[in-house]
């Protein structure tokens, strides 16, 4: 019994005792000299890790009293989580060791943020979830302020932990009051307790708190006001790991809640789901066009992208959570690559983030800027590239969910969010000719930033591949 | 164009003849499949693509889609040929070529997609290789706005284009073409409307039909090879494309007719009466272009043979003429270093071919016979008379712009070559290269040799297109030079006369146009005020919003929250208020008012270790509700808690550095006020709720029984969930030794 249990978690405790070994072997074998052998390490773990999960025998089991659940979605959004960490994370060792924030415990905290994620998409009960969100968002605070001597970074980590705090504190009482009135922590019970018709006024108001703690985690408007300060405060490398694996693994606990717990009254949690996402393509939208540094803009673009994703599961179908599933890798392939760009943008040395410092790009490095205007162009949805795929995923499926109007107002977000894509685009082909940056030679971010644009026009073939996955994942989920 | 090219400039070497090349094989391939075409068959070809979106790469070739593709190949040609001498010696020429032959492959892909989504995305392609080619002048201000905002026009309509086609996916289960043209049409469709808007905003948007027509005349900043290509023959006839295509399955109905009835005749009227306006050769051009989109929209309107003969015959005798025409502006531009049509004259003997090619082509374009132009303006007047609604306002229209046309192509082509200048030209004219007065000369002898043996434009393209449209080949009229003395002729005769008097009359009306052209509205004196607007908007929401301040972060969620849980409250109608509650004993009273003292000296007091003594008095007396209420164990470790969070706040807070605390707005109070407010209405309406008592009924039933126990909570602790106690002793052990380890830090930090 408990052998078995502990069979299914296998991958969060591998992972989880590396962390621990990685913490021992780097306090005591050499602190951060061995930083970047951990980094490498880490990575590789998480590699192996999401292969071992990926090519796993493909069913559903659960452990610990069905506290746990190992489905094809879980699965799914696991190994989209590792990978896309190892990539942040050997992308990051360059830009770390150089300006000497490459700390041993840098890995170490994104293993447990690793581990946090994976639990996350798990869960199958409220105590694992806020057990799996706790150790997630705790390990992500650390990082956030990892560069200590600089204000802003420690403003950032500060507030990031306050909001956070708040947003915990709300998912909480959200849990009380459905524990409360459902009489249980477990999403099977409290589907259960639920049914299908009213359901009762407690649990309306457990899953409004729930739902502001998820949008919080997702950085869903209006409670979104972290992002651009932390995006802009944490190292570049640790805004990149946030803009990606973390996003995942929050869209996957929301709709492992959603659809679990509340899946029998999807008419209740879909005006929430659907709120947040108008609310935040539009805001994201529109404030990312004042912005000129490169990573508050990015900040904002991950709210809009969060705003489309969250279309795909206000759809509250199977169809709607594999759109947002194949939105999320989309997503998260062109963050990388974005990413990876951002990180290699620098002047004497200095890390640049200023967008102004892209103009006339295009003379002075024909490759690199192609690459991202590829990106750019993908990123705002234009077809025929990946990033169209997304969109017209997750319209299709808020359009087929009887819900238009959703759909009329993403396509009219969308308009507006390629406004600032394009201003990138225009600096780099169009700007005024000044001393252009220098650098960006590194050879694993110019081959992420090359790979994540190739992938972006050649993907169009058939999306790698991905959409029948996502399909068996949504699956599992919604049935 | 600053590039335009002095002839001492470096040649562009070979690079230059691939396009023209390509586009020659390709021209020469289409017209290879024309008698096919021609027979009536469609030539399909169809690869899976994104099959769970029910997508496919599926072409399809029939009589419109070649009449377009022919047109495309056909005028690249002559565009790519001029360009290679016109942008000779431009460093960015290679760009320029990328840029123009994606143009081209996606224009092409556009025509010949069997696919909705699929033609959306060649749509939105155009739309962005346009958006490069327009800003390709890069260093000028105008050129980037013009490019910014064809971009946005086109571009949103794309998007309202996509969801139309969405809509019909959903309405016939399909998005292939062939299917919807294969099917009962749309039009008793519950989603008809919707549908039709959504579509014609994108035609609308992309064939620049009134109101949105204000883009193209500024898209003109790109290099004049560009405004020929895209501007004449190709991106802006995607939009009449898509209606056309359409035709088939929307058409028939009232809003049909006289929504592109209306938008057509207003276009073509407005524009031709502002082309007149013009002294820009080359803003004079992009007006008639409007003038021309307008009328092939107002063809598409009706469904009768000859409107849409019509509209196939004028499709093609617009490309040809203007086409031709852009290029020798350019020419002209070239050999003048001017387009202003108040100074140009006298250029006929200096400028030989391309004065010729110029007459040819603005004959053809104020319709006289023997040339093409005369042969589909006949059509069209004939078309008026079998309008089936309100003939007279179609007539009226389609007379008062073809007047129009005779004028402003007696500006343009007349004008310039054989009345003596208005005033000395910048350069001393002279002849353009070969290659640039080749191509415009090529397709002026076509308009003249298609209109003397109209046959062939007749087999090849006119009848399958109407066949397209209407699907019955019958259906369309012959092309003839003499058709009799008719109404047409007629109307012809009097468009001919009308004008004659209004280019002699042209620099009075010109001024009196542009007086009025100001006063009136126009979407383009809006659009900067709407992108500072937006720009604007943007830079309101990061002071307000996101000003960097946490108080403020706090304060927007909380009243998010207020709204969220006050909304269903007020929305159902389901807030409770007890009207009976017990009176508090006197040990409840007390804790009452500890809590409120506890809160007063947390708001009231400067002292920051007053207020956090403040929230531990709080704390604790939440701790003695546990304890009054049997709960015992919960009231422990609220205590313990309580007691480190307070030590370790302290010890916090009282390092760091202490600020004069600045005056809190009354807001603050209000939001507090109103969470707490609702958090307390949202209790005891959850409290009037039945409570689900599985679990208290399990544990009275159980814990003697299994247990043997009588103290619930006991058994509970140390049976049921022992684990779970076990665990907590475990997190407030260690949360005391991180404590000790935090003060010992504390006192070394001291030393």
């Amino acid at each position: 019994m408990i052998a078995d249990d502990l069979q299914t978690v296998l991958p969060e405790i591998l992972i989880a005792a590396y962390a621990m070994l990685a913490l021992m072997f780097g306090v005591y074998g050499g602190k951060d000299r061995v930083g970047g052998l951990l980094l490498w390490t880490t990575a590789a773990v998480f590699v192996a890790v999401a292969l071992w999960i990926g090519y796993g025998p493909n069913e559903t089991r659960t452990a610990f009293f069905g506290t746990f659940i190992d489905d094809g979605f879980a699965r799914f959004a696991k190994v989209v989580i590792l990978l896309s960490a190892a990539a942040i994370l050997v992308m990051s060792q360059d830009y770390m060791a150089r300006r000497d924030l490459l700390r041993f415990e840098y890995p170490v905290l994104i293993a447990l943020a690793a581990v946090g994620m994976m639990v996350m998409v798990s869960a199958g009960d409220l105590i694992v979830l806020y057990m799996g969100l706790e150790l997630q968002s705790l390990a992500m605070y650390v990082v956030a302020t990892l560069r200590r001597d600089s204000a802003k970074s420690t403003e950032a980590g500060l507030k990031y932990f306050i909001l956070g705090a708040l947003s915990s504190g709300l998912l909480l009482y959200g849990a009380s009051l459905t524990y409360g009135f459902a009489g249980t922590t477990e999403f099977a019970g409290i589907i259960a307790a639920v049914g299908e018709g009213d359901v009762p006024l407690g649990l309306l108001f457990g899953l409004v708190f729930m739902s502001a703690g998820f949008a919080f985690k997702v950085s869903a408007a209006p409670f979104h006001m972290w992002t651009p300060d932390v995006y802009e405060g944490a190292p570049t490398p640790v805004t990149a790991f946030m803009a990606t694996a973390p996003k995942m693994a929050a869209m996957g606990l929301f709709a492992r809640v959603v659809h679990d717990a509340f899946g029998g009254v999807v008419g209740d949690w879909q005006q929430i789901v659907a709120f947040l996402a108008v609310v935040s393509m539009f805001l994201g939208a529109i404030a990312a066009i004042g912005q000129t540094n490169i990573k508050r803009l990015m900040a904002y673009s991950s709210i809009t992208h969060m705003g489309f994703a969250l279309m795909g599961l206000a759809a509250g179908t199977a169809f709607g959570v594999q759109a947002m599933l194949v939105y999320m890798v989309i997503y998260i392939a062109m963050n990388v690559g974005t990413f990876a760009f951002i990180l290699s943008m620098e002047k004497d040395g200095r890390p640049v983030t200023d967008i102004d410092a892209l103009q006339m790009y295009s003379a002075k490095e024909p490759t690199k800027a192609l690459a991202l205007l590829v990106l750019m162009f993908s990123l705002a949805g234009v077809p025929p590239l990946v990033g169209f795929f997304g969109k017209f995923y997750v319209l299709r499926a808020a359009y087929e969910a009887g819900l238009g109007w959703l759909a009329v107002a993403g396509v009219i977000a969308s308009v507006i969010a390629a406004f600032y894509y394009l201003r990138i685009v225009f600096y780099m082909y169009f700007g005024d000719e000044r001393e252009a940056m220098d650098g960006g030679k590194n050879p694993v971010l110019w081959s992420f930033l090359m790979a994540s644009a190739v992938v972006m026009v050649f993907g169009v073939v058939n999306l790698f591949g991905i959409e029948p996955l996502a399909a068996a994942a949504a699956a599992t989920l919604v049935n | 164009m600053s590039a335009a090219a002095s002839s001492d400039a470096p040649g562009n070497g070979w690079t230059g003849i691939a396009p023209v090349l390509l586009s020659a094989a390709l021209f020469a391939w289409f017209l290879s499949l024309g008698p096919q075409v021609a027979a009536g068959e469609t030539l399909r070809l169809a690869v899976p693509w994104v099959p769970s979106l029910g997508l496919e790469l599926a072409f399809a070739i029939d009589g419109l889609a070649l009449a377009f593709a022919l047109m495309i190949s056909g005028i690249g040609i002559a565009v790519m040929l001029h360009a290679h001498f016109y942008l000779r010696g431009d460093r960015h020429f290679g760009r320029f070529l990328l840029f123009m032959m994606s143009f081209m492959l996606s224009m092409l892909g556009l025509v010949l997609a069997d696919d909705l989504i699929l033609l959306f995305v060649f749509w939105e392609l155009t739309t962005i290789t346009s958006y490069l080619l327009i800003g390709y002048g890069h260093d000028s201000a105008k050129s980037r706005r013009s490019a910014l905002q064809a971009l946005f026009v086109t571009g949103a309509g794309g998007l309202a284009f996509l969801a139309g086609a969405i809509l019909i996916g959903i309405a016939t289960g399909s998005t292939s073409i062939s299917e919807l043209l294969a099917g009962d049409g749309l039009t008793d469709h519950a989603l008809y409307l919707p549908i039709l808007i959504l579509v014609l905003a994108g035609a609308f948007t992309k064939s620049a039909q009134y109101p949105f027509h204000f883009w193209l005349p500024n898209a003109m900043a790109a290099p004049t090879p560009v405004s020929a290509f895209l501007h004449s023959a190709t991106m802006v006839k995607a939009g009449v494309y898509l209606m056309a295509r359409l035709h088939p399955a929307l058409s028939g109905t009232d809003v049909w007719f006289w929504a592109l009835t209306i938008a057509g005749a207003v276009t073509a009227v407005l524009a031709s009466l502002l082309a007149l306006r013009q002294t820009d050769l080359k803003q004079a051009l992009a007006y008639t272009t409007l003038m021309a989109l307008g009328t092939l929209t107002l063809l598409l309107g009706q469904s009768t043979g000859y409107a849409i003969t019509a509209f196939a015959t004028f499709l093609i005798v617009h490309a040809l003429y203007k086409a031709a025409l852009f290029l020798l502006v350019a020419n002209i531009d070239h050999g003048t270093g001017t387009r202003d049509a108040t100074l140009l004259g006298g250029l006929g003997r200096a400028m030989p071919f391309t004065a010729l090619a110029a007459m040819l082509s603005a004959l053809s374009m104020a319709g006289l016979p023997p040339f093409l132009g005369f042969i589909g303006k006949e059509l069209m007047y004939a078309g008026v008379e079998n309008a089936p609604t309100w003939p007279e306002f179609i007539g009226a229209s389609l007379v008062l712009a073809n007047a129009l046309m005779v004028a402003v192509a007696a500006v343009v082509a007349f004008k310039p070559f054989w009345r003596p200048p208005g005033g000395p030209l910048p350069a001393e004219p002279h002849e353009a290269p070969w290659g640039m007065w080749a191509g415009p000369l090529v397709l002026a002898i076509l308009a003249t040799v298609l209109g003397i043996f109209p046959a062939v434009v007749q087999s090849l393209v006119v009848t399958p297109t109407v066949d397209s449209l209407l699907q019955d080949p019958a259906e369309a009229k012959e092309l003839k030079l003499w058709a009799g003395v008719n109404l047409a002729l007629i109307l012809s005769g009097v468009t001919v006369g009308l004008g004659l008097l209004i280019y002699l009359l042209h620099q009075p009306l010109r001024r009196m146009i542009a007086r009025i052209d100001e006063a009136t509205f126009s979407l383009d004196g809006n659009w900067d005020r709407f992108l500072d607007g937006l720009i604007g908007l943007a830079t309101w929401q990061t002071r307000v919003l996101q000003n960097g301040r946490l108080k403020s972060y706090m304060s927007i969620t909380f009243l998010t929250l207020l709204v969220a849980m006050a909304a269903p409250m007020i929305v159902y109608g389901v807030w409770e208020i007890p009207t009976s509650l017990d009176a508090p004993n006197w040990i409840e009273a007390a804790i009452v008012l500890l809590i409120l003292a506890g809160i007063a000296l947390v708001i009231l007091t400067s002292s920051r270790i007053a207020a956090i003594a403040g929230l531990g008095v709080v704390g604790v007396s939440v701790a003695l509700v546990f304890i009054i209420n049997g709960a015992p164990d919960v009231a422990i470790t609220q205590l313990l808690v309580e007691t480190l969070v307070v030590v370790l706040v302290a010890v916090a807070m009282l390092r760091l550095p202490f600020l004069t605390p600045e005056r809190r707005p009354a807001t603050d109070a209000l939001l507090a006020l109103g969470v707490g407010t609702v958090v307390t209405l949202t209790l005891f309406a959850v409290l009037a709720a039945p409570i689900d008592r599985r679990l208290t009924d399990f544990f009275e039933l159980a814990s003697y029984t299994e247990a043997y126990g009588r103290n619930i909570v006991n058994v509970i602790l140390v049976d049921f969930r022992a684990l779970d106690t076990f665990g907590e002793i475990a997190v407030v052990a260690v949360a005391a030794l991180s404590a000790v380890a935090l003060l010992r830090g504390v006192r070394g930090g001291g030393k």
